[in-house]
């Protein structure tokens, strides 16, 4: 502290890396996964069938279901078929959810084509990559808190990392592998400056996205703590008129189809939902879909009254503070992606992974080279050590197990979709006992080695368990459950190569290895 | 996005060679004054040319965020290729401003 | 910290600590206030005040949290934090006061 602000900040980057590194590793990771949540939920549901239907046949299908099935419920549901999640669902509420509670609601598939029940097995699919990286299996709402709190530790580690990083310019391209320490550092430098936009929007997206929770201040006291009036005006659809009390005939929704895209000029329907269906004061709430451009817009939707179809609400002018924090949303979810951009948003979300992973083993090999001579690390390094090893290698062993779960579990058991969960932490369990026992590098290789192998074998397990493999969805064209498939395979081979490194590192004798001069941030921030 | 990319790992080739390091590594020799001021000028033209590829194809908003993610992405493929092969990351930003004529005919 | 002793006086250990409180609380009442206060006196429908005040705290609570490893002594850090926050509750006080006359 004593030493200058460049040394003060480097400091605070590598102590806040270190301790929120391995949760932020976690995040990232999970949360880059959820870029292809839909896909990955289509893979682990083969059975339900991916068919394009129009939108107005399917609401037609959705609405008679409905009405035979929920015709008392006090809010339906209905999520329209799109390009990457082409399922009709459909869920309703039946009574209303109290003050400040969540809903509670029943949740069924419908065939696009045909309006019946289909059952895929039951699985949480994709939702528990994305669900985890902001509720961290943590009960509501500690999960969202501490994510963002890691969040916010992000950032400042993303800013007290380019303070520090004195030649940013000057080491722009610079990367030097095959120069042990010196190339780690390289890389940490490297994708984290080439690729930092998306670090920061990431970052900070995220914690705008949370705001309203962790920073409520400014909503109590301007609105004098009535929170609830902040949210109706920020999201004023989702006021519902009041009861009638008298019954009412639900017209058929699919001509309000075309009525919101002329309010949108264009666009898409993504979700309708009908409040108080079988009263005379019924509305539907038409949503676009958030795919139609990059700025979420929460005041977009279109309230038509349901019996007499009278437009009850439409679309305002997005204010300019709401298109910002809706293009904060927008660039974070990524929703309005084609396959292209989000294929980029998955290597991006990879480097800001890598970013931290090459953070942490960076951290530890400085330290390690301190205590090279002696034969026992000190407890505090060896913590490190296991942490690392458990929280990077042992996080994609537990992905993979995840994935082998969906495959092995009997297909009629009760809770599989909790078992999937269960198989995930108690792999990532078992991998934080393996990297206690073993030493360091035999760890790493070991753990390293078996997630290869488990992603290697992903499309082999495929074509044993189910008709879906790459044999019939290449021939197909059915690119999402391929292109799972083939994902797994090279995922698998780029561990197994990160495996072969890291056994052949521990090969070069120790000497040569001391010879490198022992780099350190503080020397690098002179 | 593809004529925004070429453009965009032209530029950022032109700009890494502009630094006498990078020229010495890769060219064999420091670059003359003239030629580091050229090459730094052709690198920052090419990158505002690739942001304008970019925006003219699909408005601000998109453009925007394609043209970010094109310009980490050539430059990430340009620091992973320098070490390893740095005569294919020269021939690729040869090739790519060659063919971007072509790719922005094929955008009109 | 290139400290070469086993371990870490413990004057040392107090003062981090100190900061790192200053730079999580203290900090967080920076941001609030300050999200506050822009909140109260930016001339834009109350909706819209409230989002650009909760956006911009963030940046707020960075800067905080910077200056309270930056300066030469956790007392500094401490001060770095109190004297804005005194400020900025002043601020918000006023257009409060006068939002209420």
């Amino acid at each position: 502290m004593k030493e200058g602000f460049r040394q003060a900040m480097a400091w605070l980057h590598t102590w806040t890396g270190l301790i929120f590194g391995w949760l932020l590793f976690a995040i990232f990771l999970t949360g880059t996964l959820a870029y292809f949540k839909d896909e990955i939920s289509h893979w682990m549901q083969p059975e339900i069938p991916a068919r394009s239907v129009s939108s107005e046949a399917s609401l037609a299908l959705a609405q008679d279901y409905l009405q035979q099935h929920a015709p008392g419920a006090s809010r339906w549901l209905i999520d329209l078929p799109s390009a990457r999640e082409p399922g009709l669902s459909v869920r309703w509420q039946q009574s209303p959810a109290k003050q400040g509670e969540r809903g509670r609601f029943t949740e069924k598939r419908l065939d696009p084509q045909t309006g019946t029940e289909v059952q895929g097995r039951e699985t949480r699919g994709g939702e528990f990559f994305y669900r985890f990286h902001f509720q961290l299996q943590m009960p509501y709402p500690w999960g969202r808190w501490l994510s963002t709190i890691a969040a916010m530790v992000m950032f400042i580690g993303l800013i007290t990392g380019i303070i520090t990083h004195k030649k940013i310019f000057k080491d722009f391209f610079t990367f030097r592998p095959r120069k042990g320490q010196r190339s780690w550092l390289d890389g940490h430098n490297a994708v984290g400056v080439l690729v930092l936009p998306f670090h920061l929007m990431i970052t900070y997206s995220s914690l705008v996205i949370f705001m309203s929770m962790v920073m409520p201040a400014s909503i109590l006291a301007s609105y004098k703590g009535d929170v609830r009036a902040f949210f109706d005006d920020v999201f004023p659809a989702s006021s519902v008129p009041e009861l009638a009390g008298k019954p009412g005939q639900l017209a058929p929704m699919a001509p309000l189809l075309e009525r919101a895209r002329e309010q949108w000029s264009g666009g898409r329907v993504q979700r309708l939902t009908v409040n108080n269906p079988g009263d005379a004061n019924a509305s539907v709430v038409l949503v676009r879909d958030s795919a139609d451009r990059v700025v979420h817009d929460v005041s977009s939707a279109v309230t038509f009254n349901g019996v007499t179809g009278q437009l009850l609400s439409s679309t305002p002018q997005q204010p300019v503070a709401m298109a910002i924090a809706g293009s904060f949303y927008g660039l974070h979810m990524g929703r309005f992606a084609g396959p292209v951009v989000r294929w980029l948003y998955f290597i991006f979300g990879l480097a800001s992974t890598a970013l931290i992973g090459t953070g942490l083993v960076i951290w530890l090999g400085k330290r390690q080279l301190k205590h090279a001579k002696s034969a026992v690390m000190p407890f505090e390094l060896r913590l490190v050590e296991v942490l690392n090893i458990a929280s990077m290698s042992g996080l994609t062993v537990a992905v993979a197990a995840f994935f082998w779960a969906n495959r092995l579990l009997p297909v009629e058991m009760t809770n599989r979709s909790d078992w999937e969960v269960n198989s995930f932490f108690i792999v990532w369990g078992l991998s934080v006992i393996h990297a206690m026992v073993r030493r360091g590098r035999n760890a790493w290789v070991e753990q390293l080695a078996l997630a290869a192998l488990l992603f290697c074998a992903v499309p082999l397990l495929n074509a044993l368990t189910t008709p879906y493999h790459l044999g019939t969805t290449l021939p197909q064209g059915d690119w999402m459950m391929a292109g799972f498939d083939l994902a797994c395979l090279v995922s698998g081979l780029f561990l197994a190569w990160a495996a072969w490194k890291m056994q052949r590192s521990g090969q070069v004798p120790v000497a040569t290895r001391q010879r490198a001069k022992p780099i350190t941030l503080e020397r690098e921030a002179n | 996005m593809l004529l925004a990319l070429m453009l965009c790992y032209g530029g950022f080739t032109a700009l890494c060679l502009s630094m006498d390091r990078h020229h010495t590594e890769l060219l064999g020799h420091k670059p003359s004054v003239r030629r580091r001021h050229g090459l730094k000028i052709a690198g920052w033209i090419l990158l505002a040319l690739s942001l304008w590829a970019a925006v003219s194809k699909t408005g601000w908003s998109l453009g925007l965020v394609e043209w970010s993610a094109v310009l980490m992405l050539s430059a990430l493929v340009l620091v992973l290729l320098l070490p390893y092969r740095p005569r294919l990351a020269l021939s690729l930003a040869g090739l790519s401003l060659l063919a971007s004529p072509v790719a922005a005919l094929a955008q009109q | 910290m290139k400290v070469k002793t086993r371990s870490l006086p413990v004057s040392y250990r107090l003062a981090v600590t100190s900061r790192v409180l200053a730079a999580v609380v203290g900090g967080y009442v920076v941001a609030a206030l300050a999200s506050v206060s822009l909140t109260m006196w930016l001339p834009m429908p109350r909706a819209e005040a409230v989002v650009t005040g909760m956006m911009t705290s963030f940046l707020v609570y960075l800067c905080a949290v910077l200056w309270c490893f930056a300066c030469r002594s956790a007392w500094q850090a401490w001060l770095g934090v109190i004297v804005p926050s005194g400020v900025l509750a002043a601020i918000s006080g006023v257009a409060y006061w006068l939002g209420q006359s």
